[in-house]
This record gives structure tokens, sequence and C-alpha cells, in this order.
């Protein structure tokens, strides 16, 4: 099973889930009927986004500087261009 | 220093639209009427419109965006078709 089948899957169980809500064949209080339950997929939408949003700024936030790696970036990246200029490539 | 602070921007931000939005729908309609809570909040009708309207716009700037690259990218085409076949 791959994981698009995986998620739409649980996505079409979660969807028939919710239509038995909305049209009715699950009884519920007449309250949540009218006021919760036409609301709960764009609850759902605006919190998958808030959740997107929060696990990019997580990264983001967390993402940390590697100096040592970069130096050695920097000194390979000296070192090809210094080789290639030998064989006659035109670097920057 | 600066992407540090974009990305705490982000975390407060998907946080506070979360919770903002989640009191609104879901719990503002079990709150009495006159109570002070309700002040805080515009009429749940506003809680569906956003949020559509948002889509609408999304998907009308990624429309407009990717018909843009695709006529020029069919003109370029076009265009190399045209110059091939003066040549040949």
């Amino acid at each position: 099973m791959t994981r698009a089948q995986q998620t739409i899957s649980v996505f079409v169980l979660l969807t028939s889930l919710y239509a038995a809500f909305f049209l009715g064949v699950v009884p519920t209080s007449p309250k949540i009927q009218d006021d919760i339950v036409p609301v709960l997929p764009f609850w759902a939408l605006v919190s998958f986004g808030a959740y997107l949003l929060f696990k990019l700024g997580y990264g983001v936030f967390t993402f940390n500087d590697v100096p040592e790696a970069h130096k050695e970036l920097m000194a390979e990246i000296e070192q090809a261009r210094t080789e290639l200029r030998a064989k006659g490539v035109s670097v920057d | 220093m600066l992407d540090r602070l974009v990305g705490l921007a982000m975390l407060i931000v998907a946080t506070t639209v979360f919770s903002y939005y989640t009191i609104w729908t879901l719990l503002m309609p079990f709150v009495d009427e006159d109570h002070f809570l309700q002040s805080l909040f515009p009429p749940r009708v506003w809680a569906i419109r956003i949020p559509v309207i948002l889509i609408l716009l999304a998907s009308a700037v990624v429309g407009s965006f990717l018909s843009v690259v695709m006529i020029r990218s069919n003109r370029k085409k076009a265009l190399k078709a045209k110059q091939g076949k003066k040549a040949s």
C-alpha cells in the first residue's frame, strides 16, 4: 500500500463519518446539528493550514548553522575551482 | 538571527489563528448571547466567509501564475518551431 493510497483511504473514512453526521443519519442535539456540524470541514481546513504553518515555522526556527561544514564546503569549492581552471574550464 | 525571528513569527501566527478560529467556531455557539466573550468575535457567518474568500483568492493567484507560465512556454515553443521551419 502506497502512502497516497493510505492517505486517500483515511480521507474517505473521515469523509463518510462526517457525511453520516451531516445527513442526520446519526442523531445529535439540534444545536450541534445546526451550528457545529456544518462548520467542521472549514475548521479542519483552517487547522490543517495552521498545522502546516507551525511545522514550517518550527523547522525554520530550529535550523542551526554548521560553521565547520561551511568552511569545509568553501575549501572544496575553491579546490574544484583551481583544478578546473588548470584544465582550461572558465570558472566564474 | 532574522530567520529565527521569521520562524518564531510563523509559530505565533499559526497558534493564534488556530486557537482563535477553534474558539470562534466550536466554542462560541455554546456561549450565551449577552456574555462578554461574544464581543471579541465577529458574527459567525464570517467564520465561513473568510476561509472561502481566501481559498478563492489563492486559487485565482495560482491559476493565473500557471496560465502565464504555460502561455509563455507555448509562445516560445511556437517561435522555435517557426524558426526551425524557416531554416529548413
